[in-house]
This record gives C-alpha cells, structure tokens and sequence, in this order.
C-alpha cells in the first residue's frame, strides 16, 4: 500500500470532524472522496498533508510513518481549491518555485511538463492575465516537478465551468497515470469522480469504518 | 521555550528602546522635583510661562484643527466625487505639504509672509502686523495675532493632506447606489437634509479621526511655533527650549516640574487622543461595502466650474509656500538697497558652509546616514513586531496581541521634544559618554517611526492569504525560506513604503535632533536651517541660505515621498 490512515481523528475545540477513519491507497491509485461541502473532505487532506495538526491516528506513506512529520518533509504535493499562484512572479518563475535551490533547476524537465500541460509560450505571462484552468495547470506543473510520493487534489477544479472541469479532469488523470503518481482527489461533483478517479468512496461510507468501494 | 522566547527578543528590544529611557527620564525628574508626574501637572502654573503656555496650545491646537476642516473637507469632497483628469498628481500636490518636515514648511511659510513677501505686497503683513492686520489686532485685543494668524494657516496647510487622506476614499468608494436610495426617500429630497441624514452619518467618522490628528499635529507642533508664531508659547516649545535645565538637581526646579507636569499633560491629552481616533477608525472598519473609486466616480461625472476653481486654488495653496521658499533662495536683497536680484549666490555659501558649523553636503551627509540607521532599526524592529502580534492573532491569543499592539503605539503619544528630551535625560544622565556617540539620534528617530512601520506593515500581513505558506510547506520550503522567499517577496510593496516613509520622517525630524544636536558637530539638515535662521540678519545672504538648505531637505524628502506613493494603496483612508 502506498498510503495507510489508521483511526485518524481530527477535533476543532469540542467538534469532531474526523473521528476513526480508515483509508489506504494502492501504488499509483487515483481515489476519489465523495461528499458535500463543509463535511471534512479537506480537513482529511490537510492531515494528511500535514497543513493541519491531527488528534490521533497513525498515517504510513510508502511504509514510513508521517504523521508527526512537518509539512516540509512529507513528499506530499497538493492543489488547492483556489489556484495559489505568487503574484511577484511570472509562469515560469511559479513553475521555477518547485525548485528550493535555483540552481538545481532542471529545465528540460521544467519544458517538458509545460509542454504536456499546454503552457509553452505564456512563460513570461503574468500570472493575474491567466484564465481558471491555465492557472491551475500552472499549480498542477509546479506541483508535478516536486516528484511529490502522493499528490493531494482539494476540489481544485471546482470554480471553473462544467466543460473545462471535465476536460482539465481528465487531462489530470492522464498526467498523473503516465507519471505513476498515487493521488487523493476530493469532490462534491459525481461526473468529475469518475473521470478522475479508479475508485470513489463516499465519505459518510469512509466516515463510519467503511472504505468501502463503490 | 527557547524558541517561543526567541520570537519574542524584537518585541523586548523594541519595548526596551522605548521604555529604557523614557523611565529614567521619568525617574530622574521625580527626583528632582520631589512629585510624581501627576502632582506635577498642577505645579505648571509656578513656571512663569507655564499657564499661557497651556491655554496657547489648546486654543491654537483646536482652532488649527477647526481651520483644517473648513479648508479641506470641500477639497476632499470634490476631490473624491468629480472625475478629474490627472487625479493622481493633483493628490500627490495636496498630499505634499505633509510629508514636507516642518522646518521646510516654517521656512516656505515664512517666504509667504515675510516682509517684501506675497502676502506683504498684497497688503497682508503677518509679520510686523501693520496695515489692516494691526487694525484688525487692534480692534480684538490680541497680541500678535498676525503670528497666530500665520501658524493657524501654517498648521491648516500642513494637515490639509490629513482630512483629504481619511475622507476623501470614503467619498470616493462609497457605491453611487445608496446616495441614490436616500435621494428617492422623503428626507433625501433636498441638499441640507442630504448632508446632515446621509454624508454626515457616511463620514463622520473619517471626518472626526481627520480633526482629531490635527489636533494632535498641531498641539505638538515644534518648528512651526517657533518660526512663524516667536512671541507664542505652547507647551511643545517651551520645554524644548527650557529643557536643557531639567534634571539638575537644586538647579532651575521649576523647569523640571515644567517638563515632567508638560511631559506628563501631553502624553496624557494626546494618548486619550489616540485612543478616541482608534476607536472611531474601528467602528468604520467594515461598517459599508465599498466600490472601485473609479465606479464611483465615472457615475458622477465630470466636476463644475466652483469644483474646478476650488481645487486649482487648493492645488496653489499647497504649493505656493514651497515655490516661493525655493524662490528666496535665488533671490537676494541688494545691501545697499531695496532693490532684488537673482543669484545662485546662497546655495554656493550654503555648500560651503561658512555660516554654519556643518556645509550643506557634511549636514546632509549626516541626516542621510541617521536617516539609514532609522530605517534598519524601525523596519527590523516594526517588522518583527508586527509579525509577533500577527502570530499571536493566528494562535488564537488576542488579548496578548492586543496588549503588544498597544505597547507599540506608545511612541505615537509622545512628541519629537518629549522623546528627545527623554533620551537626553534617561540614557545621557547616566552614561554621559553617549553623548559623544555620533548615532545617538538614530534611537529617538527610530522610537517615533516606529509604530509607523508596524502599522504598515500588520495589515498587510492580515491581508496575507494562509495558502501562500500552505504552498510553500507543500513545496518543502523551511519555514526560513518561506519567509525569505514567500512572505518578504508579498510585503515589498508596504516595505518599501515603511522604509521610504521612516526615512523621510528620520529626514525631516526636528523636536528631538534639536534637543540632542544644537550643541553638537553632527547637525542634521533640519538643525542647520534652525541655526542658520537663529543667526542675526545683517547679512543679507542668512535667510537665502536657509531657504537654500531647506529647499535641499525638501527634495530628498520628496524623491522618499515619490518612491513610497508609488508603492501604496489608496484604499479605505488613513494613512
């Protein structure tokens, strides 16, 4: 397994929002978590990812405890619901951002990714000229050069247009599975699960012990 | 633990600059004067100007701000409601007679209203008071009312920038729609009932704050009493030219009580001041939903012919004393006659220092290096403060952030004379060996910029989306990067304006350089101008090169002035 969450709860003063639950994640799985707004669905991936402290629980990534790891060490990528794009910066200087040191950048796999995400020629594009979708193809580039071991998508196709979220859906979903990437994708959008997704729980299921599959 | 009290040091090091020396001052003069401060405030009256000096500064401060008001609330009404071609230069000329350090604006002043000056050819002679102004003193009752009539305008001028600042983006911004609904109710019919059941109610608190800062301008003005107004008191004045005494035991007594009781009075006026202006900016924060000020104004249209004439006229006052400042440095009276020339003869001397202890570029030299200390200081210290308090906020703990905010303001309640005077008394009584310190002026400057800084900066860092850190956490950015890379990146803009606008304020400072330096080797520009005036008068080339020097600081400033208005929101009102 590539991921496992054991009895994971998470409290807000005296709310529980997350109490016991159970998820793994095989190696290059896309899953996708199913529920209306404002049930969990991003605390969850903010756990995981670390942004949010956790009660108890244990969280393995490829068999290495993480739970109690900072953010910074968890090799965990992540798009948010709204594109989060420096607005000090160019395309290229957001994409260049997946690089702590800029001298390790390497460009011909900076051109790749822009290429296959249909970004060459707006490099110097500031970034507030860009469309919904083109920024988050941007984040998403970004995201991908990290060569993150779980990717984590918190509805982040969820301001655009019907058409351009299925389309973009599934443009992620290719990228990911041609790269092998594992990834946690949550939704409230049934349509956009399935494009996205090899496997979709729904989170009054994932709430109550199940993990079941649809 | 180490850690946590770590990220405390800048918020001890700041309170420790500010406190250290105000409370050996406090302490010393406690025990010279056998009172503590509040005893102190009803013995003001022993000193033999101490009273005028009160009644002085109130009355001068509250008319000040009542002038300022009449003079710019139309400014800011027609400013804000009309479209007006080239609104951001028109702003910026209005906006400039406040960030001109005072000495420059006594000096613009006092090329208005000078003998042989525009005024005076007009007929209108503040200065010696003859013609209708004497009648006019005459018939009142009041000496020296040209000098008072001459620091009221002098103030009004000055804080115009202030009421245009706070009211005018609340015109600007205010949706066209809800002056549209009250316009269909009864009540909104006409004009009167329109200003007294709408505008008022809109911008009363804009217009209250607007009052209440210059009142607290002008109740601490220093440079402008004593150049336009030198048979006049305020308390501001007084002790800075008597507080040279204080502090001596058995020695001129009455001066101690004089600034610890002032000290004491004024800390107390303008803190209760503050507090008033800080609670009416926050019932206004968040009270109406504002537009585009573009929005507003397109919906208006363009202004008439009274709006028209009204800003042009505002537009010439605001300028006319700089223009005519920088004019008296390259017109000179002939010796022998009354007769004028024009010569560049003044900035020469003034360059080359012959008058003066220090030259133009050793003045200049000096202040731009105070002015750089300044800067790192405030801006180190208001950054770290400010992202403590921001901190403090995010982990949920308000009343301690709450309680640093406030600490931070403190140097807002105090004056450039009062911070002066307590470096002077607190740290130099103790060890007179810092006296001889070149950098001694930094610490006043950098105690009243201070608070700027931390006010620029904290809101910015409010506005700051947390998914700017998320992202960079995600990225596996240390939380060192983040701030390097992340955070410094997203408050250039404010930066930028905090160290132009500390600069520009260690620049034009006065109160407390001249409390530290009059004596000293190290004049700062804004101490050679004082020097220079103080000198007699027989030699026709003093005041040119005043004005000279003056115009010299104006520039600077102004170069600081540019750079931070490019960098700053005109949004919400304020500073």
């Amino acid at each position: 397994m590539t991921l496992t969450i054991k009895e994971l709860s998470v409290s807000f003063d005296e709310n529980h929002i997350i109490q016991d639950l159970n998820l793994e994640l095989a190696s290059k799985e896309i899953v996708v978590i199913l529920g209306p707004s404002g049930c969990g669905k991003t605390t969850l991936l903010r756990s995981i990812s670390g942004l949010q402290e956790h009660g108890s629980g244990s969280i393995t990534l490829n068999n290495k405890r993480i739970e109690s790891l900072p953010s910074e060490h968890r090799s965990i990528g992540m798009l948010f619901q709204r594109p989060v794009l420096f607005p000090f910066k160019d395309v290229l200087g957001n994409i260049l951002f997946a690089y702590k040191n800029k001298k390790h950048s390497d460009m011909d796999a900076v051109h790749s990714i822009m290429s296959e995400m249909g970004l060459i020629g707006k490099e110097q594009q500031r970034i507030e000229t860009l469309s919904g979708g083109e920024a988050q193809r941007v984040v998403l580039a970004r995201a991908l050069l990290t060569n993150p071991e779980l990717l984590l998508l918190d509805e982040p196709l969820s301001a655009l247009d019907v058409e351009l979220r299925r389309k973009i859906a599934l443009e992620i979903r290719t990228i990911l599975k041609s790269r092998s990437i594992p990834a946690i994708h949550v939704t409230h959008d049934p349509t956009e699960a399935e494009i996205i997704g090899d496997r979709i729980i729904r989170w009054n299921e994932l709430q109550h012990g199940g993990d079941d599959e649809e | 633990m180490k850690k946590t009290l770590g990220r405390y040091v800048p918020v001890f090091l700041y309170l420790s600059m500010i406190l250290i020396p105000l409370l050996f001052a406090l302490e010393r003069l406690m025990f010279v004067t056998g009172m503590n401060p509040f005893q102190a405030i009803f013995h003001l009256d022993e000193h033999p100007l101490g009273t005028d000096a009160i009644v002085f500064t109130f009355v001068q401060a509250i008319l000040s701000a009542i002038l300022t008001l009449c003079i710019g609330l139309p400014i800011a009404w027609w400013l804000g409601r009309f479209k007006w071609k080239r609104i951001g230069m028109i702003r910026a000329a209005l906006t400039l007679p406040f960030v001109t350090p005072t000495v420059v604006a006594a000096m613009g002043f006092l090329a208005l209203i000078k003998e042989g000056g525009l005024l005076d050819s007009i007929g209108i002679d503040l200065r010696n008071e003859t013609g209708f102004i004497g009648e006019f003193s005459s018939m009142i009752g009041i000496e020296h009312s040209g000098h008072i009539i001459a620091l009221l305008l002098a103030h009004a001028w000055f804080n115009l920038a202030l009421v245009i600042r706070f009211v005018e983006p609340k015109i600007s911004t205010l949706p066209p729609r809800y002056e549209d609904a009250f316009r269909m109710l009864p009540a909104g019919h006409n004009r009167f009932n329109r200003i007294v059941s709408f505008w008022w109610p809109m911008l009363k608190t804009s217009i209250l704050s607007a009052f209440v800062f210059t009142f607290i301008f002008s109740f601490t003005s220093f440079a402008l009493v004593r150049w336009l107004a030198p048979n006049m008191w305020t308390l501001e004045a007084l002790m800075a030219v008597e507080g040279g005494a204080a502090g001596i035991p058995g020695y001129r007594v009455d001066v101690s009580r004089l600034v610890l009781g002032g000290a004491t009075l004024q800390g107390i006026v303008l803190l209760s001041a503050l507090g008033l202006a800080g609670r009416w900016q926050q019932k206004q924060s968040n009270e109406i939903e504002l537009v585009a000020e573009g929005y507003s104004r397109n919906y208006v249209g363009k202004p008439g012919t009274g709006a028209r004439i009204g800003i042009v006229a505002a537009t010439v006052f605001a300028l006319t004393p700089l223009v005519l400042m920088v004019l008296s440095s390259i017109r000179l009276r002939d010796r022998t006659s009354d007769s004028y020339r024009w010569s560049f003869e003044a900035w020469d001397l003034a360059f080359k220092g012959d008058l003066t202890y220090a030259s133009v570029p050793e003045a200049l030299t000096n202040s731009l290096v105070y002015a750089i200390g300044c800067l790192i200081l405030s801006c180190l210290l208001g950054f770290f403060v400010a992202q403590r308090i921001h901190s403090l906020e995010q982990q949920n703990r308000p009343k301690m952030a709450q309680f640093i905010d406030v600490l931070s303001m403190l140097p807002l309640a105090l004056s450039g004379v009062m911070v002066g005077l307590g470096v002077l008394l607190g740290i130099l009584k103790i060890w007179p060996v810092m006296f001889s310190w070149y950098a001694l002026p930094i610490l006043p400057h950098a105690m009243l910029t201070t608070p700027f800084v931390v006010r620029i900066l904290l809101p910015a860092m409010r506005e700051i989306d947390s998914d700017y850190d998320d992202t960079g956490k995600i990225l596996g950015y240390t939380s060192i990067q983040r701030f390097t890379r992340i955070k410094l990146p997203l408050l250039k803009p404010q930066l930028v304006v905090a160290a132009a606008l500390s600069m520009a304020f260690s620049l034009g400072e006065f109160g407390a350089s001249w409390i530290l330096l009059r004596s000293g080797a190290w004049d700062t520009l804004p101490v050679l101008v004082d020097q220079l005036m103080s000198r007699p008068k027989y030699f026709e080339m003093v005041e040119p090169i005043a004005m000279a020097t003056a115009t010299v600081l104006m520039c600077m400033t102004f170069l600081l002035f540019v750079i931070a208005e490019r960098f700053r929101s005109h949004q919400g009102g304020g500073f």
